[in-house]
């Protein structure tokens, strides 16, 4: 084999591997990617979004809460202070999960206007808020960090 | 007081950073060793001004001093010694300047240690660190102090996040930070070889062992990150491509793809631009990874818009060392065309050229997957996340092909590989590989990933074994001694090549682990009251009794529960749920038992004022691989860094 033949060869297998796993990286990125929505635009969702994994930040709905006695999982009620929708959740909800605080769920929206999930994240911080709704305009009770640390 | 003076000691600091850089440039003009000199005192006296700061904030934190606003935000009056020392660098200002007070530390020892044998070197070495130096001090200084009273004091601090209250996290970040940094030494080594045309192997020979410390605590900070996560957060894995982990991470891919390639380099003066383009990536990525998880961009982007000060600071300083690094690369590339070419496709070099195709490859896909929301979020307003499920389906072939590289590299000479020498080398183990596939699959084992896993393993692990046999059997034959003393001469023969390749026994070891763990993991979450029992693998657990507990800071409830294995008591495990006293924040706390060489895993997430407890339990089959693994690597790292120097070294 020539220099020139082998300097191709080379390019060649370099491409080939290169294409083949940015392939990879690239081919299925789009359906690993989970949207973030408010309450209100979740409510407006048409037929096309229902079963399509999303997930929703807002603020769980004083009394809303409900445990089953048999089972794991909980029912309860998440606004953005305009519209509100009523959450099934499968599992352990996190340490930091409460009636009148900010929670994000992950899950599908369903064709009886429900929102199934599986996965609650609420952040490990007193302080916190989903920064989606913050973007959105929506401001929820929160302590005052200051206040909190002078009285 | 105290606090004045650390912020006055780091104000002069910042001023000295500016003369560093003078000196630096006036050297390079007048060609006078005097300036170099000034310069190195200025960046040594950097070092003890930043010590004298660092020191001020621990005995701050030290004497609760909650009049100084960073004190009071990340500590409180109950919290044990240890970990109020850890809150020295448990918030963002604390943090940045743990970070800077590392840099001035590493780069004064590498002024004063290679001073003698690199004096042409040195201004750039000066000038570059203050640079770095300077960037840092500005953000501190302005945009986010550590040094800023609080005036009324308050009577209590907030707290450290209770998450972090754990010896892991004590060591993670200063260990992360070290990695960071210690990446800055061979960046500036690079820059001084570009700016001063020097462009020979001088600058990595030189860089080696910095390289490799800076790969050392990287490692061991992301793995003392992960171990912190399996145990403390309760969910029983250590890896969850969180934005955080992932920033990171990318330093920690592009720099193990710079230590494979510099020995190409040195070995066969090919991949000159390259070395040079992956060194500055690496700490490019390094200066990314810190700004990213500390200015909060990452896991919620308002701090960007509430701050967008600092923001924009952190931006505009990432992009002028970049620029100024790749500038200089474009400028001087032409000058560093290799003089040799590629000779064949079945060689060393060429493995290696591969290896840096996926670590690249992997690192753009983190890379994408992390700042992909960021961007979408900027130009389109839209919110999203990117789930782990992307990067685990492209990570498993993308590790697989790393291993099986790692079988073959060390075993295939350089410039062209015969045929012969081929099948010498490879076939047993391209044999054994696939018998440890047969094997797994008689054994009843389906996963993809662990079958696969289970041929590279094999191949690779084969390889080492077979190669370090023949040649442990030769030295004892030779200086007829017993084999554990001829494979010793054969490690210290050329404890270079043995020490990584005993790391990369390490890497095989964690894979292992990793697959086990994640492959055939069990887990069972249950709600019982105490006397109830639930089967979990092949144990039994069952709820003996459950107990308030008091902490220093904190107080909880602890369920006891006995693991048995048939009518066997194997251990009493107490998880807890707990909750901190200053914060009224709830933590989930972990019990471990350890059997063979995997864990048995128990949470207690929530216990009801009724009597009705949640159990979480989890098998994680050799997990204890995962972290012995890991030892190895460092062991492996550790003696290559102090082995005996050669002559031509």
């Amino acid at each position: 084999m020539g220099l020139k033949n082998k300097k191709v060869g080379l390019i060649i297998s370099i491409l080939l591997v290169g294409g083949a796993l940015a392939y990879l990286a690239l081919g299925n990125f789009g359906e690993n990617l989970v949207y973030f929505f408010t309450p209100s635009e979740v409510k407006a969702f048409s037929p096309d979004y229902y079963q399509k994994k999303v997930r929703v930040g807002g603020m769980v709905v004083e009394g809303s809460m409900e445990t089953y006695s048999d089972r794991l999982g909980l029912n309860f009620e998440l606004t953005d202070g305009e519209a509100t929708i009523p959450v099934t959740f499968e599992g352990i909800p996190p340490d930091l999960f409460k009636e009148g605080q900010g929670a994000v769920v992950e899950g599908y929206w369903t064709n009886k206007h429900k929102f199934q999930s599986n996965l609650i994240m609420a952040k490990h911080s007193e302080d916190y808020m989903p920064i989606e709704l913050k973007r959105a305009g929506i401001e929820l009770p929160r302590k005052d960090f200051m206040k909190s640390l002078i009285q | 007081m105290v606090i004045e003076i650390g912020h006055f000691a780091v104000v002069i600091a910042l001023v000295l950073s500016a003369f560093g850089i003078a000196s630096s440039i006036l050297a390079l003009k007048t060609r006078s060793v005097d300036w170099v000199r000034v310069g190195r005192m200025s960046l040594t006296l950097i070092f003890i001004l930043l010590s004298i700061g660092m020191a001020s904030l621990i005995y701050s934190f030290l004497i609760r001093d909650f009049s100084v606003h960073y004190v009071a935000t990340t500590s409180n009056s109950q919290l044990p010694l240890f970990y109020t020392i850890a809150a020295v660098w448990g918030g963002h200002e604390g943090s940045l300047l743990l970070w800077v007070f590392i840099l001035s530390a590493f780069s004064t020892i590498a002024v004063w240690l290679h001073w003698r044998t690199q004096p042409t070197i040195m201004p750039y070495l000066i000038g570059m660190e203050c640079l770095i130096i300077m960037g840092f001090l500005l953000l501190i200084l302005f945009l986010s102090s550590p040094f800023d009273r609080l005036i009324p004091a308050p009577l209590d601090g907030k707290d450290l996040n209770p998450l972090l209250q754990d010896p892991a996290m004590v060591m993670h970040p200063p260990m992360l930070y070290m990695g960071y940094v210690g990446f800055s030494i061979p960046f500036s080594f690079a820059m001084a070889a570009l700016l001063s045309g020097r462009l020979g192997e001088e600058w990595i020979k030189v860089t080696q062992r910095w390289t490799i410390f800076a790969w050392l605590c990287l490692t061991t900070g992301i793995l003392l990150g992960g171990y912190w996560a399996y145990y403390e957060l309760g969910w029983g894995g250590y890896w969850g491509w969180d934005p955080v982990e992932n920033a990171s991470f990318m330093p920690w891919l592009v720099g193990t793809a710079f230590l494979h390639s510099v020995m190409v380099q040195e070995k066969r003066k090919m991949f000159k631009v390259w070395n040079l383009f992956l060194i500055i990536v690496t700490f490019s990525l390094s200066l990314i990874g810190t700004f990213l998880v500390r200015s909060g961009v990452l896991t919620s982007v308002h701090t960007f818009a509430t701050d967008p000060e600092r923001g924009l600071y952190i931006l505009i300083f990432v992009t002028t060392i970049i620029g100024i690094a790749f500038g200089s690369l474009m400028i001087r590339a032409h000058k560093l065309k290799s003089q040799v070419e590629m000779d064949s496709m079945v060689s060393r070099e060429s493995i290696f050229l591969f290896n840096n195709l996926f670590f690249l490859v992997a690192t753009a896909t983190v890379f994408l997957g992390t700042l992909y929301p960021l961007m979408v979020e900027t130009w389109q307003g839209a919110k999203v996340t990117v789930g782990p499920p992307y990067y685990n389906t492209v990570f498993m072939p993308i590790a697989l092909g790393l291993l099986f590289l790692m079988g073959v590299g060390p075993y295939i000479p350089w410039r062209k590989a015969s045929q012969a020498s081929l099948k010498k080398n490879f076939l047993v183990p391209l044999v054994i590989g696939l018998l440890s596939t047969i094997t797994l699959f008689t054994l009843g084992i389906r996963s993809i990933f662990a079958l696969a896993g289970a041929f590279v393993v094999g191949f690779s692990g084969a390889a080492i074994c077979i190669d370090f046999g023949k040649i442990s059997s030769l030295y004892s034959r030779r200086a007829s001694v017993s084999f554990i003393k001829g494979s010793l001469a054969a490690f210290t023969s050329n404890q270079r090549r043995y020490s990584g390749l005993l790391t990369h026994v390490g890497v095989l070891v964690l894979v292992i682990g990793i697959i086990a763990s994640t492959v055939y993991q069990t887990e069972k979450v249950v709600s019982l009251k105490v006397g109830d029992e639930f089967i979990i693998d092949d144990y039994r657990v069952k709820l003996e009794r459950i107990h308030e507990v008091r902490g220093k800071n904190w107080s909880a409830q602890e369920g006891v529960f006995e693991v048995y294995e048939g009518d066997l008591l194997l251990t009493k495990l107490r998880p807890q749920k707990r909750v901190y006293d200053a914060t009224q924040t709830p933590t989930t706390e972990s019990a471990i038992y350890a059997k063979n060489m995997g864990h048995i895993f128990l949470t207690m997430p929530d216990v009801s004022p009724d009597g009705v407890v949640v159990a979480r339990g989890v098998i994680n089959p050799l997990i204890l691989w995962v972290w012995g693994g890991g030892g190895i690597m460092g062991l492996g790292v550790l003696l290559n860094i102090f082995r005996p120097r050669k002559r031509d070294e």
